[in-house]
């Protein structure tokens, strides 16, 4: 009925340009549009006495309206309108077929597997339709794109989907051959994060329109998904390392699951979680990162009854452990309980070594942890290559004064250029009362100290967690949140305190005191300056949670190892890997880059470097890395990764045939996964490839409208065409409405 | 009430308000030498000299006047002066005179304890000490002398670490160089030498430092024994009194501080 009132499909409709095939200018129709309504409008006002009276003005405005209409379109159809439109010439091309070929395919929903729909959709009609008109190809989408014969091939079993890599191969194959349109048929769960730009631009160039077809339910009723685990890239051995947990639920609300973190088969940690709302929730769980090496963590959220997918409960990260010992300078003014207990707990931590000044005499130094009889002899380094031996810096109760001008300009070249890490404690000559806040070290605190003093208190003072300290690894002091919340309840009130008055912008309280009067004060602050890292400790006085707690308590060591390694953690080295991601998921090839900088942190420009990349089957082979000539100091190669499993990559940089750095870090290739998260329809993703290439989304319902659809393209071999709109059946009906309209309207309003 | 009750009950008071604390740990009247009390003396500083009090052998707190107070609280106040002096340690200049049976112990982690050749601690101040020192805390003895007094001495520490040997402080460790250097030690007696003529008392000749190390050998309790190190801070401003012992004395005692607060 629609085609014979509007003589066209819609189709045409949407992929038509209009245009009036009289040459009349389009001005000129305007004009008389508009004088044809100022006549009508002048006609009516001079013959209204002539009406029977009481005809009201809106009556005639109303009638004339009909009229002007019906006369606008016959002086319309008078110009000849019409639409041009491509379409592909019956017989001379090629519709190519994509069907995604993927796991996610193989998922049961509305009552079968999707592959088993998209196959009986081929099977059952549309293929026949096309094969009326065109040739048509039938393509496997997964990893790649690959030709097969008959639907009957497709068998879901493809671990990954990578829309774009097919979209781009297609567009290859059309760029020779007469391929007039691509039919998708998917349930659009991209693998590699969706179609980019550059397939949709080369889609675009060759007017290659791609109708898609979806499968799968948009939503499952009952699923719990792991959404994302952010785990920190590298970590020292024991250390504590927070994996922040997202997952999503739906028709769970209210139930409680169990969210687990297990490496080599062990539970590390877990947690009870609420499922609530269908929004993302995240967990914070701690775990420790275990000895030197590449560490596997395997998060899950044990599965619930009757969920559709439990393969997406589960995900794996890979940590690289550091094999080395960070370095620690604490540099005190004075001898002071702070400094012993300090000691005292960092000497415990086997990833840490801390070297360490006191001032004990107006004239002396006392030196501990250090190496060599001379080290540090001579008091705090004055030399780059003495502080950048270091990874974390320490400065207690003492004067800003203390130091020369040039030692403070190394301590700011400390934290911005080599990336070390600076802890400020409070004392009687710490931050204000020391002078640090007008020293030109001012800058990298993350506070604005007060200028007034003293602000050195010898008085107890109550501490409490913020919530952003709540999940923080630095302390984070019990297993749980909620452990964890009791525990620095518990923890009793701090010797003495300092006012470091307010947080600058972008730094983050973890811990709060309450001084006497119970005013919150800021305790424990930070913030990143440059490449490194800087905090204030409001305090002298944690002491008193060794002293005034049980001998076997270990809250104040767990929190000073845990304070010191955030230190030293994101310390540059001197030679550096940097992998995209520590898991490969489906990928056949890892760019490795390389970072070297020189003695004094700076980019190295001569430097040879290779890595050593050792795949899971015991094959070893060795990467040449090239000079990235617009990153200074950056070498790169990419390298194959043939076979799931753990890799390990070890660069080595040499000048001159003397080294000067190596760094290692495991790299898990894993297949298949993602096929199983967010396998939901991507709806929107099948939407939106449709659109910018001026194809069509089409719900399986509907794919019986994909030949006549497809008939309209610009590409492959093609004809333009006019289709002439004044003989369209609906337009003529509409004048016969109008007027009949208008003649029911005067019998009953009796203008006659 | 007879008036020998009457008698009774008033000199008990009297004693009650003299030995009870006033302020800041002072037992005024079990002063062994009174000092002035130092104007800044309420002042809140890093260190406290605390001095341990303690029950005396067969005594009790408050038999033979108390052997926890000896030199009391001269010899405390000026040793205070030469640390003040000599070091960057904020010191106040009073001390602090804490019992075991008070939880207030774990707020000084450097206790001072005299004449512990005579002293008693019960079970649970055995316990307590234990954790003290567990915990990070620092005890120095000082002014016992010869076998007898040792003995006393052991059978209380033993109780305190039954599993723990006492050994002599090598001349390497950094308690005898934290800021002296300390290789040259002697005998450093006490007032008495005026009247006796002896360096030494009972039969402790041979001066012996010696110590209790923890799991990560740390020196937890610092033994002086065959010495007196109390009397050399007390005396030090006798003229009589030579300076080689007052000055040995004091450096023993400032190395000793900065030993606590730096391991």
């Amino acid at each position: 009925m629609a085609h014979f009132l509007f003589k066209y499909p819609w189709a045409l409709y949407r992929k038509g340009e209009f245009a009036f095939l009289s040459g009349w200018p389009v001005g000129l129709l305007l004009l008389v549009l508009a004088g044809t309504a100022a006549t009508l409008a002048l006609w009516l006002s001079r013959a209204r006495p002539r009406f029977p009276g009481g005809t009201r003005r809106w009556r005639l405005l109303v009638l004339g309206a009909v009229q002007w209409s019906v006369l606008g379109l016959l002086i319309f159809l008078a110009w000849k309108p019409g639409l041009y439109v491509s379409t592909l010439k019956p017989g001379q091309n090629i519709i190519a077929v994509l069907v995604d070929d993927s796991q996610s395919m193989a998922i049961e929903d509305a009552g079968s597997r999707r592959i088993d729909r998209a196959r009986a959709l081929l099977e059952n009609g549309l293929l026949g339709a096309l094969a009326a008109n065109y040739q048509t190809r039938l393509y496997r989408v997964g990893t790649g794109l690959e030709p097969v014969d008959r639907p009957a091939e497709l068998q879901a079993q493809q671990p990954a989907t990578r829309l774009s890599d097919a979209l781009k191969a297609i567009a290859q194959e059309a760029s020779r051959l007469p391929i007039g349109a691509v039919v998708l048929l998917s349930d659009g769960a991209d693998t590699a994060g969706g179609v980019d730009r550059e397939t949709i631009s080369m889609l675009r160039s060759l007017r290659l329109p791609v109708h898609t077809v979806g499968f799968g339910d948009d939503r499952f009723r009952q699923d719990v998904e792991l959404m994302e685990v952010e785990v920190p890239a590298r970590a020292l051995p024991h250390s504590k390392l927070p994996v922040r947990v997202g997952f999503r639920q739906h028709g769970f609300d209210g139930q409680t699951a169990r969210l687990v973190i297990r490496a080599g088969g062990q539970i590390l940690a877990s947690e009870s979680v609420r499922l609530a709302g269908t929004e993302q929730q995240f967990r914070t769980l701690v775990v420790d990162a275990g000895p030197a090496g590449p560490r596997q963590l395997e998060v899950s959220l044990e599965p619930l009854g009757a969920e559709r997918n439990a393969r997406n409960n589960a995900l794996v990260r890979l940590v690289q452990v550091e094999d080395r010992k960070a370095r620690l300078l604490y540099m005190e003014g004075e001898p002071r309980w702070e400094y012993k207990f300090i000691r005292r707990a960092l000497e415990e931590d086997a990833g840490l070594e801390l070297v360490s000044i006191v001032r004990t005499t107006q004239n002396k130094i006392y030196r501990q942890g250090i190496s060599q009889p001379d080290e540090l002899k001579e008091g705090f380094p004055q030399r780059v290559q003495e502080l950048f031996e270091f990874d974390g810096l320490i400065l207690g109760s003492i004067e800003a004064s203390y130091f020369t001008a040039g030692q403070i300009e190394l301590i700011r070249e400390f934290v911005d250029r080599r990336g070390g890490g600076l802890l400020f404690l409070a004392g009687r000559a710490g931050l204000g009362d020391g002078g640090w806040g007008t020293s030109s070290l001012g800058e990298l605190l993350p506070v604005v100290l007060p200028a007034k003093k003293p602000t050195f208190h010898r008085e107890r003072a109550a501490v409490r967690l913020t919530s952003e300290g709540a999940d923080h690894v630095i302390t984070r002091l019990a297993p749980t949140g909620a452990a964890n919340r009791d525990v620095w309840q518990r923890l009793p009130k701090l010797a003495d305190y300092q006012e470091v008055g307010e947080p600058k912008p972008g730094a983050v309280v973890l811990t709060e005191l309450l001084d006497p009067q119970g005013k919150a004060l800021p305790l424990l602050v930070i913030q990143r300056y440059g490449h490194g890292r800087v905090a204030v400790l409001a305090t002298g006085g944690t002491w008193r949670w060794q002293m005034q707690q049980p001998s076997d308590d270990r809250s104040h060591e767990v929190f000073w190892q845990q304070l010191a390694r955030w230190l030293v953690t994101g310390a540059l080295r001197r030679v550096s890997l940097n992998l995209p991601g520590l898991v490969l998921f489906d990928e056949t090839s890892v760019e490795i880059r390389a970072q070297v900088r020189d003695s004094n942190y700076l980019p190295a420009s001569l430097a040879e470097v290779k890595a050593r990349v050792a795949g899971p089957d015991g094959s070893e082979k060795w990467v040449e890395l090239r000079p990235l000539a617009e990153e200074p100091g950056v070498w790169t190669a990419r390298c194959e990764v043939p076979h799931p499993g753990l890799y390990v990559v070890e660069i080595q940089a040499s000048v001159n045939g003397e080294a000067i750095g190596q760094d290692v870090a495991g790299l898990l290739r894993q297949d298949g996964v993602l096929e199983h998260f967010r396998t939901e329809q991507n709806r929107h993703l099948l939407e939106q490839l449709a659109k910018e290439t001026g194809g069509r989304y089409f719900r399986l319902n509907e794919a019986a409208q994909i030949p006549e659809e497809i008939a309209y393209s610009e590409a492959g071999i093609a004809v333009r065409e006019f289709k002439e709109l004044w003989d369209v059946p609906a337009l003529l009906l509409l004048i016969v409405g109008l007027k009949a309209g208008e003649w029911y309207l005067r019998r009953r309003w009796g203008v006659v | 009430m007879c008036r020998g009750w009457r008698l009774a009950a008033g000199l008990l008071w009297i004693f009650a308000i003299c030995a009870w604390p006033q302020g800041r740990g002072r037992f005024w009247m079990l002063e062994d030498n009174p000092a002035p009390i130092p104007p800044d003396a309420n002042e809140k500083t890093e260190f406290v000299f605390a001095r341990l009090r303690y029950p005396t052998f067969a005594a009790g707190y408050w038999g033979w006047r108390g052997a926890w107070a000896t030199d009391y609280p001269k010899a405390d106040r000026q040793f205070l002066q030469g640390v003040r002096r000599l070091t960057r340690i904020h010191v106040r200049s009073m001390e602090e005179v804490v019992d075991l049976d008070s939880d207030a112990i774990y707020d000084w982690p450097w206790i001072y304890a005299v004449e512990v050749g005579h002293w008693d601690l019960t079970d649970e101040q055995c316990k307590r000490l234990r954790e003290y020192l567990l915990r990070g805390g620092f005890l120095m003895t000082d002014d016992f002398h010869g076998t007898y007094e040792w003995d006393v001495f052991l059978a209380s520490m033993k109780r305190v670490f039954p599993d723990r040997p006492i050994v002599d402080i090598p001349d390497d460790d950094p308690i005898f160089h934290v800021l002296y250097d300390l290789d040259e030690r002697f005998q450093v007696p006490g007032i008495q030498y005026f009247y006796s003529g002896r360096p030494y008392e009972r039969d402790g000749v041979v001066p012996r430092w010696r110590a209790i190390y923890d799991d990560r050998g740390r020196i937890m309790v610092a033994i002086c024994h065959n010495m007196d190190l109390g009397d050399a801070w007390e005396w030090a401003d006798l003229p009589q009194y030579p300076e080689r012992w007052a000055s040995l004395a004091y450096r023993i005692g400032i190395n000793y501080i900065i030993y606590a607060m730096t391991h």
